[in-house]
């Protein structure tokens, strides 16, 4: 139908073109272009006309893409009146009856036990949990996305999760609206995980991607006990820096920061922001081609924090990460320090952490080793029952199949004031 | 303390990747193994195209042509030979490696779109045709004038040292 009414109006931009080609007869340069120009009208309308024959003949439909196609002459018209191309498999955006959406689904059953008493943060599984032996559920997250256009995507994360009361909750994780216009400048809307370090931005919430059983303590989600704003609401940008073979990335966000006014509210400010001032992160990192896998930089957070009964405090966070990844073998590490000044005092409170990460691949298998540490004052103001914790984790994952895997983990966890933790955990990862 | 950092560093020399390209880069083929194409759209203004720079836009890291158009990758059926040498030559990754690399990112949002899968060079040929952005790989053989072959390193498919070669490689 459309090829229809476009033929016509070739053949008009034809007769025009003639017309006015006559006109500028005595211009022997012009006219050669002319001449070229109406050629190379014709062959679109031989193409237009078999496009039409096929048309009515029922055969492949137009598409999306067959339209850019004509938008765009290739040099060759002449193969395409002879065999029209068919459209594989660009997706039909504007027919409303498909859906855009795409979806993954993570999850992971865990088995664990430590000698830990009480509520308390399990390394075993990078969350919360209890003092007995248990199967856990872990976090069942459907990850959607939506192409809606050439530049915008859709892109959410939406998590069930058990809570440590056995019920079920659900969690938007992620809720961006992305916009991608070149290389250099892309920038995105909504929920987002804040760029602070390198851990936060490049696993989300599955830990099917993940090579151990949970996150590094110093990654861990606001409401497993973390002491960063893991997730935020707002807007961050993201691109290239024209760097050669550095390979040098920017990111900028500035979003509603976290909530502080009580431990009790929730950490992440979806929809009222507690004061006026906004949270504010640069990150910088590079990724030479000299030295494939390898990324380093470091990134700088502030926020404005106002909790009730203390003075108002200023948050930093300074991190900085180098990690070589390929396929076989990897080597995290990252290093911050949490910095919260109250202000009106000389009051100064330093929480630094680190973890360092290796493993390296064997066919199916991957051993690996994780070493993390924090320490925090025991009367920080915005996460007191932190404290100090470090210690090495050691396990083994096996991919069974490129959907499944299995982990066994031994965590060791050493804290200020207590007895040391051993745990054991056994998980079950997969995507769908 | 100290102890442990020694320990562990005698852990990640003894483990680390013997050779930093130990996938990729090997140039200089026989010329006599047939050759992959790189073909775009003949739209696409770009005509050569550094190993490196090609190699990014197969990771998904680069996302847009010069000309500000998106980047349509188009990969060949895993049953296809030619998809076993971009494994093996661009992206130096199993097949499983690079289905989770796409799945990481697009999750962690850096890989706008993951490529698309069609059966034959037929269909990749077409597709090219049809899409301003696309870029795609067949072999030189199977080339005609509907698709524009990119220049690799300043290299087609007949020169000498061109890269993308069916068969094994020297070495391996």
């Amino acid at each position: 139908m459309v090829a229809e009414h476009i033929a016509p109006m070739a053949l008009l931009l034809v007769v025009a073109m003639l017309m006015a080609g006559s006109v500028r007869a005595q211009q022997a340069s012009v006219l050669d272009s002319d001449k070229q120009t109406i050629e190379l009208l014709v062959r679109r309308i031989d193409q237009l006309e078999a496009r039409i024959a096929q048309l009515e003949s029922g055969k492949s439909p137009a598409s999306g893409a067959t339209a850019t196609a004509a938008a765009s002459p290739p040099a060759e018209p002449a193969r395409a009146a002879q065999e029209p191309p068919t459209e594989p498999s660009e997706p039909q955006r504007a027919d409303l009856s498909k859906t855009l959406l795409n979806i993954r689904g993570f999850g992971d059953i865990t088995f664990h036990r430590d000698t830990a008493k009480g509520e308390h943060f399990d390394p075993g599984i990078g969350t919360l949990t209890g003092n007995t032996t248990s199967f856990s559920l872990g976090q069942l997250d459907m990850f959607v996305t939506s192409d809606i256009s050439d530049r915008f995507k859709f892109l959410s994360e939406i998590v069930f999760e058990a809570g440590l009361d056995n019920s079920f909750g659900v969690d938007v994780e992620r809720y961006l609206l992305q916009y991608s216009p070149s290389d250099y400048f892309n920038v995105s809307v909504g929920r987002y995980h804040t760029a602070i370090g390198y851990y936060n931005t490049a696993y989300h919430h599955s830990t099917w991607l993940q090579t151990t059983t949970g996150r590094p303590f110093l990654f861990a989600f606001e409401d497993s006990g973390g002491i960063l704003p893991i997730h935020n609401v707002g807007v961050s940008a993201t691109g290239l820096i024209p760097s050669g073979g550095l390979g040098l990335h920017y990111v900028a966000e500035v979003g509603n920061g976290r909530s502080s006014s009580s431990p009790n509210v929730e950490a992440v400010q979806n929809r009222v922001d507690e004061n006026s001032g906004k949270s504010f992160n640069l990150a910088l990192y590079v990724r030479p081609s000299a030295v494939r896998g390898l990324q380093a930089g470091f990134s700088v957070y502030h926020d404005h924090l106002t909790p009730i009964g203390l003075p108002n405090i200023s948050e930093n966070i300074f991190a900085v990460h180098a990690v070589f990844i390929r396929p076989s073998f990897e080597w995290l590490n990252e290093t911050l320090l949490v910095r919260h000044a109250l202000n009106g005092t000389s009051r100064v409170f330093e929480t630094p952490g680190f973890y360092t990460q290796l493993s390296k691949r064997f066919g199916s298998y991957r051993p690996y080793f994780r070493y993390q540490y924090v320490n925090a004052s025991d009367v920080e103001p915005v996460f007191p029952q932190v404290g100090l914790m470090h210690g090495p984790s050691f396990g083994l994952r096996y991919d069974p199949s490129e959907s499944v895997t299995l982990k066994l983990q031994y965590d060791y966890t050493d804290l200020r004031h207590q007895t040391p933790i051993n745990g054991v955990a056994t998980q079950l990862g997969f995507t769908f | 303390m100290w102890r442990l950092a020694n320990i562990l560093l005698f852990v990640i020399v003894a483990l680390a990747p013997s050779g930093l390209d130990s996938y990729v880069g090997v140039v200089g083929s026989p010329a006599t193994e047939p050759a992959l194409a790189i073909i775009v759209n003949h739209a696409n203004p770009v005509e050569n195209f550094s190993y490196e720079d090609l190699r990014k836009i197969f990771l998904g890291e680069r996302s847009h042509w010069p000309n500000g158009r998106r980047i349509t990758l188009v990969m060949l059926d895993p049953s296809q030979p030619e998809r076993k040498v971009v494994l093996r030559d661009i992206y130096g990754m199993s097949e499983k490696d690079l289905n989770n690399h796409f799945i990481q990112g697009v999750f962690s949002g850096e890989v706008f779109v993951s490529p698309k899968t069609l059966a034959n060079s037929a269909d990749v040929l077409k597709f090219v045709f049809n899409v301003p952005g696309a870029i795609g790989y067949v072999l030189a053989s199977d080339v005609d004038s509907s698709v524009k072959v990119l220049r690799v390193d300043g290299r087609l498919p007949d020169d000498k040292d061109y890269r993308f070669r069916l068969g094994a490689r020297p070495g391996n």
